[in-house]
């Protein structure tokens, strides 16, 4: 081992001192002096199939580490959950996971799992529900085969939802010991009045769920055509076919009817809540509805965004807040974009108590100034170039490609998606940016919350022009 | 129980896939190109060419351990720092701003003088105060903004960022591999010559992170707590970000001496990994960061932590409902125990099945979550931390007695062989997912190879846990998990019962 590395490293040495040799010219003092080679990149092919009982499965061989990873994805989610139910979610992801399947008791279940060293998990988020599963290849089989366990045939073991809801209920306990977590749940009710977006669950509505509304969704909505399969890794594809045909090919299709959601409507008037809390620094959140995914306007707003507070130090929040006069550590803004209904523009920060007045009044600044002035062409080819040139590390992660090629067919994005996404950004105009701006801010929209000390600014918050309500949070039930 | 799959196939199984091991024809052990230049300075490398990018961390061997009482929180304020140029970027003309930050730091430095007093004189410090907003405005004149953020994201740049930890200080970016130029140049400049810029509003920043990430979090003020408390004399009892009033305490002064004592490569660890050629990659790292004078290595931490002789017990009053945790001290790596604790990790706390979550969480269901972990550092001995959050009705008292339960069984019984293989099979796995990303890997790779001295503590590492049983557990659970090794720390409301 030793006299090899030794010779291994002489060889270097010597490969260096020749590449040194080759490398004459003085050395570049400034970033403009550089000169780059081309970089030609293409999102990479994603195989989809679709099996005979309309499973979609999307595979992609990646053999660099003995990994496999797996995420399904059934076509419902949470949605349509009546608001005495909210919760629903949570308790059906846990239970799922967690209540065992046929020939499977909950316990054997975790100890087979924990003895692959596999990690899987459930959830369900408003438009789909979803289990991930990352195994080692040599157990691709056995990860098959519970995977396909609990989505065709789950027990939901009354005592595990019990225990969930046990477990959720002590989260609602918990729902007040963090500011950022106030923020978002008051800012989420505001922005989506009466409608799930903005529900979170409390002691009663856990308590609503029963063992019945978790089967009831599992029969409607889970089956073999309404399932997405994502696969990525050190798999063999015959093998892997032949498997999941074994796994899922006997499991008929039935009739999935689709969801019908419910439409949200638009908060009246904007407003600026209060929360008190006896904290050395305020929680600020600044919140509207932002856009769909179909909305023509996602490259402007992108490019827009990245300007006011997405594009970390290069953003005009940071700049202003942090950089410029220490205010703040963290300043940012982002568009969530929505998947069917409009997702949330949210922009914020913390700062210490005595300085929430000047923070709020900066950051009206600079979104009136975004809205009112032409972005310099400086600003605009900064936040194009950033976009364009780092598109390329969305493709790093194998896994990642095959779950955003299936996601991107789920919910019915052009084909050229992905191929068109850099020639979009770079058609944006100064002008696009100022239109965006001008239809995503408006001042007398927004909703402002605040978690913090507030004797030391409620009185001043006046000057902003919006109902100022001050919420008292329940004690801890 | 059913379907139990056949164990003993599992381990050569697992042999097979080891990062020691081949790996498809090759192993890490192979693909870890490294090479230390004449300087000192070391350099990791990996080729990864699927996707046309590559993943550059620079670690310096020197973290918030390295501090003293007058310059706590200086390794994190000094990173910050870094992130505002050099004398030829971030500058519309070095020449004339070079005077101006020299009366900035005179004013600040008289500033920070007088309030330091017992009684300064409000219109001295309004004076001053005035004074340092003019010159800081004067000096805006000659400020390019945060240039090393923008370049890197004009060229495709993603995660551009720095940490630092007790033992260690990183800077990182990953970048589409046709820029790994642009990283020497940048990173090499501000290493040679970074201009301390900006310092005043830097440091109010400081204040607002730790108000953001301490002050107002439940979780992270519990364990600073903890760790504050379970060291009496060693350094990693200070958070690396600071007090309040150390932050406040730090100048210029103290920034750039850290600076210069201790940013030199031979205390630098690079990592490359990607798309990139090792032999290019080792020519165009001699070229930028050849020519730096060596450096003298960061000094060996002389406080010892004296055995602790008793329990300690404290209570943090927050507005928050209740949270447990309990910290005994441990040896660190690569101590055998180190190993022994990591197999004590899984046995307890990790996973579904583990002894801890089974027992508090789903029988009888005291705690709606229950972590293991070390903690703060791996330089010097450290502690191995038990985290739990009450389920109410039930109390931290009650989980504590519970937890204590779980851990006298580890001390006179021997865990299962099923225990053991679990515990491996998930060490070994879940480094394997580590390694799986270019900056994962050049993460480890770094952090390794400064903190033991060599990256290969990754490539042995299955090898060592293997050769670990049911005694090494026992005998390592009877002697540190004794009440006079441990640190026990209630947060919970003033008033509220324990």
């Amino acid at each position: 081992m030793r006299p090899l590395r030794l010779i291994y490293t002489l060889l270097l040495l010597l490969l260096t001192l020749l590449a040194i040799g080759a490398c004459t010219s003085p050395m570049p003092q400034h970033p403009d002096q550089l000169q780059y080679a081309e970089l030609h990149f293409q999102p990479p092919d994603v195989e989809k199939l679709v099996l005979s009982n309309g499973v979609r499965l999307y595979l992609k061989e990646d053999k660099e580490l003995p990994l496999i990873q797996l995420t399904a994805m059934i076509g419902a989610g949470a949605m349509t959950t009546p608001q005495e139910k909210t919760g629903f979610n949570s308790l059906f992801g846990s239970t799922l996971r967690t209540g065992g399947a046929d020939g499977w008791t909950p316990e054997a279940l975790d100890e087979q799992l924990d003895l692959l060293a596999a990690n899987l998990s459930a959830s369900m988020g408003p438009y789909v529900t979803q289990m991930d599963l990352s195994l080692r290849s040599v157990d691709l089989d056995q990860g098959l085969e519970i995977l396909s366990a609990l989505l065709r045939r789950p027990a939901f073991a009354q005592d595990k939802l019990d225990h969930a809801r046990l477990q959720a209920q002590e989260s609602v306990r918990r729902q007040n010991d963090n500011p950022g977590a106030i923020s978002r749940r008051l800012l989420m009710a505001a922005l989506y009045p009466d409608h799930y977006l903005g529900f979170s669950p409390t002691l009663e509505t856990l308590a609503a769920v029963s063992r019945e509304d978790l089967v009831r969704f599992h029969q409607t909505y889970f089956a073999p055509n309404n399932l997405w399969l994502a696969i990525s890794g050190d798999f063999d594809r015959q093998d892997l076919l032949a498997q999941l045909e074994t796994q899922f090919g006997d499991w008929a299709e039935s009739d999935v009817t689709e969801q019908v959601l419910p439409p949200i409507v638009r908060a009246t008037s904007g407003a600026i809540q209060v929360v008190e809390k006896d904290l050395p620094q305020t929680t600020i959140v600044i919140g509207d509805l932002g856009l769909t995914k179909d909305d023509p306007d996602q490259y402007a707003v992108q490019i827009m965004n990245y300007i006011l507070g997405g594009g970390g130090f290069n953003s005009r929040m940071m700049r202003e807040i942090r950089s410029n006069r220490g205010l703040a550590y963290s300043a940012y803004s982002y568009f969530q974009t929505g998947r069917r209904f409009p997702g949330p523009f949210i922009a914020g920060t913390e700062t210490k108590n005595s300085s929430v007045v000047p923070v709020i009044e900066l950051t009206r600044e600079i979104m009136a100034d975004l809205r009112d002035i032409p972005v310099t062409e400086a600003e605009l080819q900064l936040a194009k170039e950033s976009k364009i040139n780092s598109f390329v590390f969305g493709f790093e992660n194998t896994h990642s490609v095959v779950g955003q090629q299936m996601r991107l067919d789920f919910y019915d994005y052009p084909d050229d998606y992905l191929s068109a996404y850099r020639d979009n950004l770079a058609a944006v105009t100064v002008e696009d940016v100022q239109r965006v701006a001008a239809k995503f801010i408006n001042f007398d929209n927004q909703q402002m919350v605040l978690v913090g000390n507030s004797g030391d600014f409620l009185k001043s918050l006046e000057g902003f022009n919006l109902p100022v309500r001050e919420v008292v949070l329940d004690e801890s039930p | 129980m059913k379907k139990v799959f056949k164990l003993s196939l599992l381990v050569p199984m697992l042999c097979a896939c080891l990062l020691a091991g081949p790996v498809h024809g090759s192993s890490l052990e192979d693909n870890v190109v490294e090479h230390r230049f004449a300087n000192g300075l070391q350099l990791l490398v990996v080729e990864r060419h699927d996707t046309p990018i590559v993943s550059a961390y620079i670690t310096l061997g020197v973290g918030s351990v390295h501090e003293t009482s007058e310059t706590r929180g200086v390794a994190h304020l000094l990173e910050h720092m870094l992130f505002k140029g050099t004398e030829t970027l971030g500058t519309t003309d070095y020449t004339k701003e070079r005077p101006l930050l020299e009366k900035i730091e005179q004013v600040g430095s008289q500033l920070d003088r007088l309030r330091l007093e017992s009684k300064p004189d409000p219109e001295q410090v309004a004076a001053l105060e005035k004074r340092l907003d003019e010159l800081q405005n004067e000096h805006k004149q000659y400020v390019v903004k945060d240039i090393f953020s923008n370049l890197y994201a004009e060229n495709g740049g993603v995660g551009y960022n720095a940490f630092t930890s007790k033992d260690l200080t990183t800077y990182l970016i990953n970048l589409p591999s046709n820029k790994l130029e642009l990283w020497a140049l940048l990173e090499s400049d501000r290493m040679k010559h970074a201009v301390l810029r900006e310092f005043y509003t830097e440091r109010e920043v400081i204040h607002e992170e730790r108000r953001r990430s301490y002050d107002t979090s439940p979780n992270r003020r519990h364990y600073e707590t903890l760790v504050s408390n379970a060291f009496t004399v060693h350094p990693y009892r200070n958070p690396i970000i600071g007090w309040h009033s150390d932050i406040a305490n730090l100048n210029l002064e103290k920034t750039r001496d850290f600076l210069k004592k201790y940013y030199a490569p031979v205390n630098t660890v690079i990592a490359l990994v990607g798309d990139v050629k090792a032999e290019e990659a080792i020519a165009l790292v001699e070229h930028y960061f050849g020519d730096m004078a060596p450096g003298t290595p960061v000094p060996n931490v002389a406080a010892v932590e004296p055995t602790q002789k008793g329990e300690k017990r404290i209570v943090d009053i927050f507005d928050a409902e209740p949270r447990l945790a309990i910290a005994f001290h441990k040896p660190t790596m690569p101590h055998q125990d180190d190993y022994v604790f990591d197999l004590i990790d899984q046995v307890l706390g990790n996973g579904r099945s583990s002894r801890l979550h089974r027992s508090l969480v789903e029988e009888q269901q005291l705690a709606s979550s229950v972590s293991v972990y070390g903690a703060p550092g791996s330089r010097y001995d450290n502690l191995f931390v038990i985290e739990a959050i009450p389920r109410h009705p039930h109390t931290s008292a009650e989980v504590e007695t519970a937890i204590y339960a779980e851990l006298e069984k580890l001390r006179n019984e021997l865990v299962s062989q099923d225990e053991l293989v679990k515990a491996r099979n998930r060490l070994v796995t879940d480094q394997l997912r580590h390694l799986k990303s270019n900056s994962g890997l050049a993460r480890m790779l770094t952090s390794y190879q400064s903190l033991s001295g060599d990256w290969r503590y990754l490539t042995t590492y299955a090898e060592h846990i293997e050769q670990l049983g049911a005694e090494d557990i026992k005998t390592v659970a009877a002697t540190y998990f004794t009440p006079s090794n441990r640190t026990v720390v209630m947060l919970q409301r003033e008033g509220s019962a324990l």
